[in-house]
């Protein structure tokens, strides 16, 4: 007995199938297609950091009149998915003159443990400049015509993701929040949800969205994109996954407003200044999409993200309040309101996207070489099992398998 | 269960080779030499490990068969008669466990793989009935299939250390049998 699809080298046919049987929008479409027709090349091949020096400048090129120089580059660590180096431009930076602005390059590997694209990143972040905080961000290369993959360039954004003292596991799970910066951040965390869910996205430049209609169109994409994701890269089949799935669709919500949804809304996707407790830059936009809000609601409170207060019982959102209190601040905020039920479906909709990222692409990219950091992502998978399990008990409590 | 050798190995040798060797010392010749080596060591376990049963299996049948052709030569030597004896319970030991010993690993996980995929698209294809009951009754067998794998899974990299130190998982041998 034999599985039937080499995913590691997959026919025209196969992608053009599961193209039919998923339609999603057509910039997530193109790029996992893409990561298809490109499996069976090469592994991702270490780049130098005279290579992204030679890209930038070639960018830069097309970018800028004045001279400029790019000088400094040495690389960053931190998170899982892209490549990053950190550099210094020196530049006539229009409205300024001549500066050094510290800046970083934020590039893709060959297939990330998240394959996205940087043209919905670059366009959902210009959207929200001014509108909540965000890194700066300058020039793209959106199709790896300068450098060897699709990359932004971003600004520096001063800030920590966790207290100095702190401790936490990667991607900022398990970091303690001190009760006396739990208000001041807190507020600003809720509320910027707020905004972002009530932006009206409506006039944004953000012409690589698609844009679906008020109902169960958004989802109803959301959930061809990650079914999407499981099959192409999925190594072993989990029943569960079949199982969750096939109720996610039984049980779509409709959506009653369309917002702007990060996608990854978390504690460890921020950062602040300590001196002032100001939220100065929210992370990690890549998975954003326009959709129903409860996505981030539901994902930003899950247990990995926050811990218990100090009475050991109450569970603390983002290590910052309680439900109650989170609940009552964003519906104030927002004028939108919060739905039980929506939040129990995509809390389930967010364990299913979670495990098709760590365990099917989590599993997929190294087994073919494909990530500066294979070892970093292979290890990550281990966490599938835990969200497998919370998944179990979750659809263990659905009414209909009970 | 992904997290195998045969996934994990390769991607620790890309890690030290295109990371972490390049980054260390020069000048510090011992660390230099132990890196390309573990690396080589690397590249020989994976190479060899899809083989390391077959070698096993193979290696017995000829030790069996050279136990054979000594019980057969030494018979006339007197001296011999109490190792000769020995070797006559080692091998007949040997040739029970070779005939059990008839399916290789890679034939294992293909198995389920196959499996694990058939199930996937029968409960996918239950999903569309209107048959309440059926429907249900594959859920429950799913679901109870699914809490035995994932307790031994989560076991299996409970080292990892993503339920802390306090999950309270069994050990791993305690649920896969001796």
């Amino acid at each position: 007995m034999a599985a039937t699809v080499d995913k590691n080298r997959p026919s025209p046919e196969w992608i053009a199938e599961l193209r039919r049987r998923f339609p999603c929008e057509t910039e997530i479409d193109r790029v996992l297609t893409r990561k298809l027709e490109r499996r069976a090349g090469p592994p991702y091949a270490p780049v130098t950091l005279a290579q992204l020096q030679a890209g930038t400048e070639s960018l830069l090129k097309t970018q800028l009149v004045e001279p400029f120089t790019v000088r400094d580059c040495r690389w960053l660590s931190g998170g899982a998915s892209k490549l990053q180096m950190a550099f210094t431009l020196d530049w006539s930076q229009p409205g300024v003159g001549r500066v050094s602005t510290p800046l970083v390059l934020r590039m893709e590997p060959s297939e990330a443990i998240t394959e996205t694209s940087r043209l919905r990143e670059f366009q959902i972040i210009k959207a929200m400049e001014g509108v909540v905080p965000v890194p700066p961000t300058y020039w793209i290369d959106a199709y790896g015509e300068h450098l060897p993959y699709p990359a932004i360039v971003y600004g520096f954004a001063e800030g920590v993701t966790k207290p100095s003292a702190s401790s936490s596991n990667v991607s900022g799970v398990g970091t303690f929040m001190p009760p006396e910066i739990r208000e001041t951040l807190g507020q600003q965390f809720v509320d910027h949800l707020a905004i972002t869910h009530s932006f009206d996205w409506r006039q944004a430049d953000l012409g690589a969205y698609d844009r679906p209609a008020i109902g169960t169109q958004a989802l109803e994409w959301a959930l061809n994109h990650w079914e999407r994701v499981w099959e192409e890269d999925a190594h072993e089949d989990v029943p569960l996954m079949r199982l969750t799935m096939a109720w996610l669709r039984r049980n779509m919500p409709p959506v009653d407003h369309v917002s702007v949804v990060h996608g990854d809304y978390r504690l460890g996707n921020f950062l602040y200044t300590e001196q002032d407790l100001k939220i100065s830059a929210w992370l990690d936009w890549e998975l954003a999409y326009l959709g129903d809000r409860h996505e981030d609601l539901s994902w930003c409170a899950k247990r990995p993200f926050g811990h218990l207060a100090e009475d050991g019982k109450t569970f603390l959102i983002g290590g910052f309040l309680p439900m109650q209190a989170f609940v009552a601040r964003y519906e104030k905020a927002s004028g939108l309101k919060v739905d039980p039920k929506r939040m129990q479906y995509y809390d389930i909709f967010n364990n299913y996207k979670a495990v098709a990222i760590v365990l099917a692409t989590g599993y997929r990219a190294p087994r073919n070489g494909k990530t500066h950091q294979d070892v970093l992502v292979s290890w990550i998978t281990g966490i599938s099992y835990s969200l497998l399990d919370e998944l179990r008990t979750q659809m263990a409590q659905t009414a209909e398998l009970l | 269960m992904e997290l195998r050798p045969a996934f994990q190995i390769p991607a620790i040798i890309k890690s030290l080779s295109d990371v972490v060797l390049p980054a260390v010392d020069p000048a510090n010749k011992l660390a230099q030499e132990q890196g390309q080596l573990v690396v080589a060591m690397l590249h020989l376990i994976a190479q060899r490990l899809p083989l390391q049963y077959r070698y096993d299996r193979h290696e017995l049948s000829r030790y069996l068969a050279l136990a054979d052709a000594l019980a057969s030569a030494g018979a006339a030597i007197p001296e011999a008669a109490d190792a000769l004896h020995a070797l006559a319970a080692s091998a007949a030991e040997g040739r029970l466990l070779m005939a059990a010993a008839g399916t290789e690993p890679a034939a294992l996980e293909a198995a389920n793989l196959a499996l694990r995929e058939r199930v996937g698209a029968v409960v996918t294809a239950a999903a569309a009935t209107a048959q309440d009951v059926a429907l249900k009754a594959i859920n429950a067998a799913v679901m109870a299939h699914t809490q035995e794998e994932l307790l031994r899974e989560r076991a299996w990299i409970a080292l990892q250390g993503w339920e802390g130190p306090a999950s309270g998982l069994p050990a791993i041998e305690t649920l896969i049998g001796s």
